[in-house]
């Protein structure tokens, strides 16, 4: 990624950390807890985006111990999985909903999901990037399906509708990441075969 | 490498623990399951609120359940329901065709009921008793309550895990089910809507296992 002159590593955890305290703002955090597929599409991803930014203000060396840990982004990674399936049971948003600690935890979690994601996800390459992809957009799709499926509520605070409504953005989410992966893979490709065939411009 | 592979499985450890946690070793994937589960576990105390109803004396909900020693199968509901109260109206009017077979067959079953309001604030004594009536509930075996206090009504939701949500037009969408209380105020099982034979069932061997 280029980070524009004016997204300085402080900038960006600047950024992040405002983001944090918005979202851990009552209103802000009510508001979008209010409804199923608003908490699960909308404030998770805002917390992993969070905790991207705020990891940009690591420094130097610290990524490298980081780095020492978590060869080809594979403990990142493993984490990052670990997180969103863990929050994919209906049961972790009724929790969070009720029990303040279960709701920081939650949000913790998601923060450093997030930060992991960015520190793992260029020395990962394109072989546990797919491995990764493969295994958590067809675990979202199959949640959602799960959720448009459902007769009941799994969630005693949320409506049926709602409910289903999640279904469909999981599963539009998981699609739309996958082209939009499939498109980043097809562009890098072209792009290493259009340098191949230039082999005097480096 | 090695570190990279010790603290992957690190972390996937972490995983399998909150999620063994969270389901209750991978029993219940969802709050009411665990509910249900939990008040197997661990039965809860009916919290002391006052309650008000047509023809109810008691001062507080333990004093009520526990008037006649007997059994309670409970619900919740509110009175201007016209979605899953229906039904529950319905299904404890089956439980009460029941309970007076039973008594007309000369097993003295001490198993009554009891529908609790969530909606205090509307649903005074005389809508309670309008509403029993419209259902045909025989007042020996079926009473009706509300708690007229708002926190202590919340207290009472909490405690019981009871929760209601509104559903933008007007009604209350809740997570209905048949709540077992003892003779002692304590609610020792909640059944779904659609186990009210179980629920019957198992109410009738706990008031005549009581002593």
């Amino acid at each position: 990624m280029t980070a524009g002159p004016r997204c300085t590593p402080r900038t960006q955890a600047a950024l992040g950390l405002a983001l944090c305290v918005l979202l851990a703002w009552p209103t802000l955090r009510h508001a979008l807890e209010a409804s199923m597929w608003r908490h699960m599409v909308l404030q998770f991803p805002l917390l992993m985006v969070a905790g991207a930014l705020l990891a940009a203000a690591l420094p130097p060396r610290a990524r490298g111990a980081v780095a020492r840990w978590n060869a080809h982004g594979i403990a990142g990674l493993v984490g990052v999985a670990g997180v969103l399936a863990v929050l994919m049971v209906p049961r972790a948003l009724d929790l969070a909903l009720r029990d303040g600690t279960i709701e920081a935890a939650k949000g913790a979690a998601l923060v450093l999901a997030g930060a992991a994601l960015r520190l793992s996800w260029r020395a990962a390459g394109l072989v546990v990037q797919g491995f990764f992809l493969g295994n958590m957009l067809p675990m979202t799709a199959v949640v959602g399906q799960l959720y448009i499926d459902a007769p009941l509520r799994l969630c005693n605070a949320y409506l049926l509708d709602d409910q289903a409504r999640l279904g469909q953005w999981l599963i539009a989410l998981a699609v739309l990441l996958a082209l939009g992966w499939l498109a980043q893979v097809g562009w890098w490709m072209a792009r290493r075969e259009g340098a191949a065939l230039l082999p005097h411009e480096a | 490498m090695l570190r990279t592979a010790v603290l992957s499985l690190l972390l996937a450890l972490c995983g399998y623990a909150a999620a063994d946690w969270l389901t209750h070793g991978f029993q219940v994937w969802t709050d009411e399951g665990a509910r249900r589960l939990e008040v197997v576990l661990q039965p809860v105390d009916a919290p002391r609120v006052a309650v008000d109803g047509p023809g109810v004396a008691a001062p507080d909900l333990p004093a009520l359940l526990a008037q006649g020693g007997g059994v309670t199968i409970a619900d919740f509901i509110y009175t201007r329901c016209q979605s899953v109260c229906l039904s529950l109206g319905s299904s404890f009017q089956q439980l009460q065709a029941a309970l007076q077979a039973d008594r007309a067959a000369g097993q003295r079953a001490n198993v009554r009921l009891l529908s609790i309001s969530f909606d205090g604030a509307h649903d005074h004594p005389a809508a309670l008793r309008a509403y029993a009536q419209g259902l045909r509930a025989d007042p020996a075996l079926w009473r009706f309550v509300r708690v007229p206090d708002a926190a202590q009504e919340q207290a009472l939701l909490r405690r019981l895990g009871v929760v209601v949500v509104p559903d933008g037009r007007g009604d209350y969408e809740h997570n209905a089910a048949l709540l077992v209380f003892d003779a002692r105020g304590r609610m020792v099982r909640v059944f779904d809507v659609a186990e009210q034979q179980l629920a019957l069932d198992y109410a009738r061997h706990l008031a005549r296992s009581a002593p």
